[in-house]
């Protein structure tokens, strides 16, 4: 039976279909996220259907997760996010027991019980600071790319002190860093350095290695090492970091499905 | 008449009401269709779920009566005192009297809670310099300046010293608007030096036996002022007559919390559960009364007990909840995403102990303003979160801050160490602001994945 993960996220939407027995992923997609999220979730389904030459109705349930979730009217059920991150961290990497997710508008730090069930979450949704959306703020007040962010840290010769705590104010503190004659490079470092570092202080004093990093942010160069450096722990960066969301949705559409069967069988 | 337990809408209550109506059944002299509030201004009301039981009704009733009841106290030429940031010892005092009423102007930071912004009591606090940096309970200052929600004590009663720093602050700006305070002051509690006789206090902490002669003094002041208010002595039978009205008090809300956190099927929703707790602390200014309203509802929940009946699925998941909320619609979102009350500390779970009859009442009444959660250490309330947790079976905690208020900030990251080292429970933090619309998705989420990770871990 084949099996769909859909995460609605708060930047972008991700699919999955998964080979239920096989536990093996059998297209993905991505899109950018809209107003009518439905409609723009319902269409990636069909791009990764057809990708993957399967027909709706062999797909056995659909469960959709992240922010949007509760929009996507043709999932069988939903799951948050916490869970679906967990799930699908744990298939790629079983012996984790941090997981630091990164994405466009939150971030949340995850300890796993050694089967990968969630031991404890917190999460930060109400502050930009923490989040993919700091990195988006100084990529625009410095005229780059979000991919060409990763470069820039790389090559920075001293992280600048981004002390404000909110992104607002950051980005005040930012036009005044370049009006001193702060190169971008060291900026961007120091952005990056910020938004770790609230991580830090979010998840406090528990953590257990591994940890994995996860969401769209860990997909930028450098942010895995400014996070090791925030955390003091080695970071392991989860492999397709955008999908775990959608991937751990599929996971347990899949085990819900075979419940399922087993119950009405 | 359908009276199967069901959470309504206020519109579903109005037809309840009706039915009621229809069917005869005896209200109080205070009790109508809740709509007439939401006339009045209490805007919140349109936006919860409530339980649909008559004894729900008069509890609701009960409770946004307060004001009307304390004007008719003022008309009848009763004594009427304010009793600050006192979680239940001075009232208890003050109703041994027949002609005094106590009242808790701290009560009126529920104001906001189901008036929301239309009463303007946090805007008349901002304007003299007490803004949101401080804890909500600022909204008694606006309540004292506008007037509109009770009338001025004869006599302001408040405990400083060991409390709430906000409240302190807060306090004081009053009484620099001109109002007299009788201050009375509190100590820490502490455990007792080895050379120092020690007392246990209600609730199972222990303190030196000259913090109770401290804090027993203090309270004679506190008599003495109340005693010439009124005209008449408080004496030790009068004294022990209203420990055992409070004491009343306090079984019928024990009981209560026992039956609905351990049901199978849970009688009683967490919002009026949490309504039904503040009782505890002042009696909503009619200590009979409250024992009425409270044993309605303890007849009511029996009977849904026994009949097998209640609200959500058996396998909800049982929660523990830490501090009240400043927005009441959160505690019908932890219903709506598959939790039910399971255990609760709304900060005054010392005012559920039974004051001890054994010992000289005004040292029995000491013994309990220091057994107050919000006068020891963290570290004890955490204990006592965990006693309470192994009693009633809670399989997760939400440590619910409140914005502003100091305490909350220091308090949440020590419980919830403590509650996952000691008892091996997921905890969940949430901040909830007296309006909490633009961040109820947000909530939603985090207590329905506490619920995820709950029902993940049962099935190990």
């Amino acid at each position: 039976m084949i099996y769909a993960g859909i995460d609605a996220g708060s930047r972008t939407v991700k699919a999955i279909l998964l080979d239920g027995k096989e536990l093996r992923v059998l297209a993905s997609g991505i899109a950018d996220q809209g107003i009518k999220q439905a409609d723009l979730a319902e269409s990636l389904l069909k791009d990764i259907l057809k990708k993957a030459g399967i027909n709706r109705k062999d797909v056995g349930k659909i469960i959709a997760t992240g922010y949007g979730r509760n929009a996507i009217d043709f999932a069988d059920t939903t799951i948050t996010e916490i869970t679906c991150h967990a799930c699908g961290v744990h298939h790629w990497i079983p012996q984790a027991r941090t997981v630091v997710d990164i994405g466009g508008q939150d971030s949340k730090v995850l300890r796993l019980e050694p089967d990968g069930g969630v031991r404890d979450f917190v999460m930060n949704d109400r502050c930009a600071a923490g989040t993919g959306r700091f990195l988006e703020v100084v990529a625009a007040k410095l005229e780059v790319s979000l991919n060409d962010l990763g470069g820039m840290a790389q090559r920075a010769k001293k992280a600048s002190a981004i002390s404000s705590m909110c992104v607002v104010f950051a980005e005040t503190e930012i036009i005044g860093l370049l009006a001193s004659g702060e190169t971008p490079e060291n900026i961007v470092a120091g952005v990056q350095m910020s938004i770790t570092s609230r991580i830090t202080s979010m998840a406090g004093r528990n953590i257990t290695d591994p940890v994995v990093f996860t969401g769209g942010v860990a997909l930028i160069p450098g942010m895995d090492k400014a996070l090791e450096s925030a955390i003091n722990h080695k970071i392991i960066i989860s492999p397709e970091p955008q999908m775990t969301g959608a991937l751990g949705a599929a996971i347990l559409a899949g085990r819900e499905g075979l419940e399922h069967v087993s119950i009405i069988g | 008449m359908n009276l199967a337990p069901k959470k309504i809408t206020l519109t579903e209550w109005d037809e309840r009401f009706i039915e009621l109506q229809s069917a005869g059944i005896n209200q109080p002299k205070y009790g109508g269709p809740l709509r007439r509030y939401l006339t009045d201004g209490d805007l919140r009301l349109e936006k919860l779920k409530f339980d649909n039981s008559p004894a729900s009704l008069n509890l609701w009733n009960f409770l946004l009566t307060e004001e009307d009841r304390l004007h008719a106290s003022r008309k009848e030429g009763r004594k009427i005192i304010g009793t600050m940031k006192d979680l239940g010892t001075v009232p208890v005092m003050a109703y041994s009297l027949p002609n005094v009423t106590a009242f808790y102007p701290d009560g009126a930071w529920w104001t906001p809670c189901v008036m929301e912004m239309s009463s303007g009591v946090l805007a008349v606090a901002d304007s003299l310099g007490i803004d949101e940096s401080f804890c909500p309970v600022r909204a008694m200052l606006g309540a004292f300046v506008t007037k509109a929600h009770f009338p001025d004590p004869d006599l302001i009663v408040c405990s400083v010293g060991a409390t709430c720093d906000d409240f302190s602050a807060i306090a004081q700006r009053l009484n620099g608007l001109g109002y007299p305070i009788l201050w009375w002051e509190i100590l820490h509690r502490r455990k007792p030096e080895r050379n120092e006789q020690s007392v246990k206090l209600p609730g199972g902490f222990e303190c030196p036996v000259g913090q109770v002669e401290f804090v027993e003094s203090e309270l004679q002041r506190v008599k003495l002022a109340i005693e010439s208010l009124a005209g008449m002595k408080i004496d030790d039978k009068r004294l022990c007559t209203g420990i055992k009205t409070a004491n009343k008090v306090r079984q019928y809300l024990r009981e209560l919390r026992q039956l609905t956190f351990t049901a199978r099927f849970c009688p009683l929703p967490a919002l009026e559960l949490l309504i039904a707790e503040m009782l505890a602390i002042h009696f909503c200014s009619d200590q009979q009364e409250s024992l009425d309203v409270l044993s309605g509802l303890l007849e009511e929940i029996r009977k849904r007990i026994s009949a097998g009946v209640g609200f959500f699925d058996p396998d909800a998941v049982r929660i523990f909840w830490v501090n009240p909320v400043a927005d009441l619609r959160v505690m019908n979102l932890l219903e709506d995403c598959g939790g039910r009350i399971c255990g609760t500390d709304y900060l005054f779970c010392h005012a559920l102990d039974e004051i001890p009859l054994d010992i000289h009442p005004m040292n029995a009444l000491a013994r309990m303003a220091l057994a107050d959660p919000m006068v020891g250490s963290t570290g004890d309330r955490a204990q006592r979160i965990c006693n309470d947790i192994g009693l009633f079976g809670s399989e997760a905690v939400i440590v619910s801050r409140i914005p502003g208020a100091s305490h909350c900030a220091l308090e949440g990251a020590i419980i919830a160490d403590e509650v996952r080292s000691k008892m091996r429970l997921p905890v969940l933090e949430i901040e909830v602001p007296p309006l909490a619309d633009s961040i109820l998705p947000s909530l939603n989420t985090r207590l329905t994945a506490l619920v995820e990770t709950v029902k993940e871990r049962r099935k190990k």
